[in-house]
């Protein structure tokens, strides 16, 4: 079977700055695979490429052998297989949780009202917040409102769902029911690719780490063998760093 | 965040640090100044009053005031309608990323803020009927320029009020709008825009008040408005005082309600308390 998320000889520019250099990984369905690396070495561009938030120079981006990075490919409907929590959360703040949730099942699956509710609370109520169903952004707190965010990508029914940094504007002590929840999901089997500085999780949730330093990924590997012996230089650098 | 400071009023006895005066000397010294004009301005307006205005008078002429009064208030109304609609397609089409759409709404708001608004009046007015000479359809041309100048020239200051509003809004907002499956479309009505117009009610509105007063340019096409009715007054009657009180409670009457709707749109869209 194919990988669910294939990154092809992927290249991508800002300008003169050559971000991703002929990246290639495959994400395998039910797989939760930890990006890893220093700033600047293009985890979260990477992970941006995947629903297209940005566009890339060459190489590809297939989900379930379908092109992403096609100029043809219909975006819109791609990105709703495409799950995706954002770092600064992104809540919006017009609307309250529920409202969040629900929002795109309604306009852009068409959903009736009742029924996109009745999901909408299932979903914030499996992340905890059944209680802040018609609060407002501005009335949760950090941790709170990205497991609305979490919810709200959820909604959409995703295939896949990608992590940028989500606990990285948390205060410490609201880190761990994020996480928390982002374990429950993986152990119900959902397909994550997941950029974070939380080493503790990587090991214990991932599946396998990539390590990325300067656009290019340097080594991957099972977390017990890449934490405990990492066979390149460039991992035993960056691990020495970091624990 | 607004209330953040509000403890750090002067209170008795608290001797602010540096400067000429302590806080409190400068907060009762504020007091005395501001009551001090009240008092000259409630003084003024009372001897106008009372040896000014001449009642019987503005008995008389009061038939023609409303009549005047309904008749800005229609303009305000159509215009403003009018004018707010346009300019959230003009902003929309200021941060639109096709550079045609981009500068075409560009060169429009500049040419509307970089000309005289009375100079739009008579380019309407005077300019537009040339160009059908003798044959010109519009009978009462007055009325539509009124509402087509107003219009032209509000829906620029309310695009660029717009504008500002939308890039104020963060990226993030899109971005998320966009990775649920929303089209661009899509993501500015139902999440950008909605924010854009929190941001950008106060301007507006501000814009609104000016439209209101704006109006009093319209007497030099002769539009039977307010202004227009203190010159017809004054001239038969070289009573200056009398109109002018009527014309002051008539452009009061409109913009404070007014100002106090634009506060009121404010607080409704606060979403949930304390914004960000």
């Amino acid at each position: 079977m194919n990988p669910l998320l294939e990154f092809d000889e992927v290249n991508k520019y800002f300008g003169e700055t050559h971000v991703l250099k002929d990246v290639s990984l495959d994400i395998e369905d039910q797989d939760v695979t930890v990006v890893v690396g220093p700033s600047g070495s293009g985890k979260s561009t990477l992970l941006r490429c995947a629903n297209r938030l940005e566009e890339i120079q060459g190489g590809e981006i297939r989900l379930d052998g379908e092109s992403i990075s096609d100029p043809k490919a219909d975006i819109n409907v791609l990105r709703q297989r495409i799950g995706m929590v954002f770092q600064s959360f992104n809540l919006f703040p017009h609307k309250t949780a529920l409202e969040n949730v629900t929002l795109a099942p309604r306009k852009v699956r068409g959903l009736d009202d009742d029924v996109a509710e009745a999901r909408g609370e299932e979903l914030l109520d499996r992340v905890g917040l059944s209680a802040q169903l018609n609060s407002y952004p501005n009335q949760l707190s950090g941790g709170q409102q990205q497991r609305v965010a979490i919810a709200r990508a959820l909604a959409m029914d995703p295939k896949v769902m990608l992590f940028d940094e989500v606990t990285s504007a948390l205060d410490p002590e609201l880190v761990g029911e994020v996480l928390e929840v982002m374990r429950t999901l993986a152990d119900e089997g959902m397909t994550m690719m997941v950029v974070t500085h939380e080493m503790g999780f990587a090991r214990e949730v991932g599946d396998r780490i990539v390590l990325m330093s300067d656009g290019r990924i340097v080594e991957t590997g099972e977390p017990k063998q890449f934490f405990e012996s990492p066979e390149t230089d460039r991992g035993k650098r960056f691990l020495s760093k970091i624990l | 965040m607004a209330d953040t400071y509000s403890g750090a009023t002067a209170d008795e006895g608290d001797r602010g640090s540096g400067g000429l005066v302590d806080d409190t000397t400068l907060k009762w010294l504020g007091v005395g100044l501001s009551s001090l004009f009240a008092l000259a301005v409630l003084a003024l307006v009372v001897y106008i009053i009372t040896t000014q205005v001449d009642f019987a008078l503005m008995r008389t002429v009061l038939p023609q005031f409303v009549s005047a009064y309904l008749l800005v208030l229609q303009i305000v109304v159509i215009g403003g309608v009018l004018s707010v609609t346009a300019g959230v397609f003009v902003g929309l089409a200021r941060v639109s990323k096709t550079s045609i759409t981009n500068g075409i709404a560009t060169a429009y708001v500049q040419f509307f803020r970089g000309t005289p608004l009375l100079f739009q009046i008579f380019v309407i007015y005077f300019g537009i009927p040339t160009l059908w000479p003798g044959t010109f359809p519009v009978q009462n041309w007055g009325f539509p320029t009124a509402i087509i100048a107003l219009t032209l020239n509000h829906a620029a200051y309310v695009g660029e009020a717009v504008r500002g509003g939308i890039d104020a809004v963060p990226d993030g907002q899109m971005e998320a709008a966009r990775s649920l499956g929303m089209g661009y479309i899509q993501g500015m009505r139902e999440v950008v825009v909605p924010q854009a117009w929190r941001n950008a009610l106060a301007a507006i509105g501000n814009d609104q008040v000016i439209l209101v007063k704006d109006t009093s340019l319209l007497t030099i096409i002769a539009i039977p408005e307010l202004m227009q009715q203190f010159r017809s007054v004054n001239s038969a009657t070289f009573d200056a005082w009398t109109p002018l009180v009527l014309v002051a409670i008539a452009y009061l009457s409109i913009t404070l309600p007014l100002m106090r709707l634009v506060s009121y749109l404010e607080d409704r869209s606060d979403w949930g308390g304390d914004s960000q």
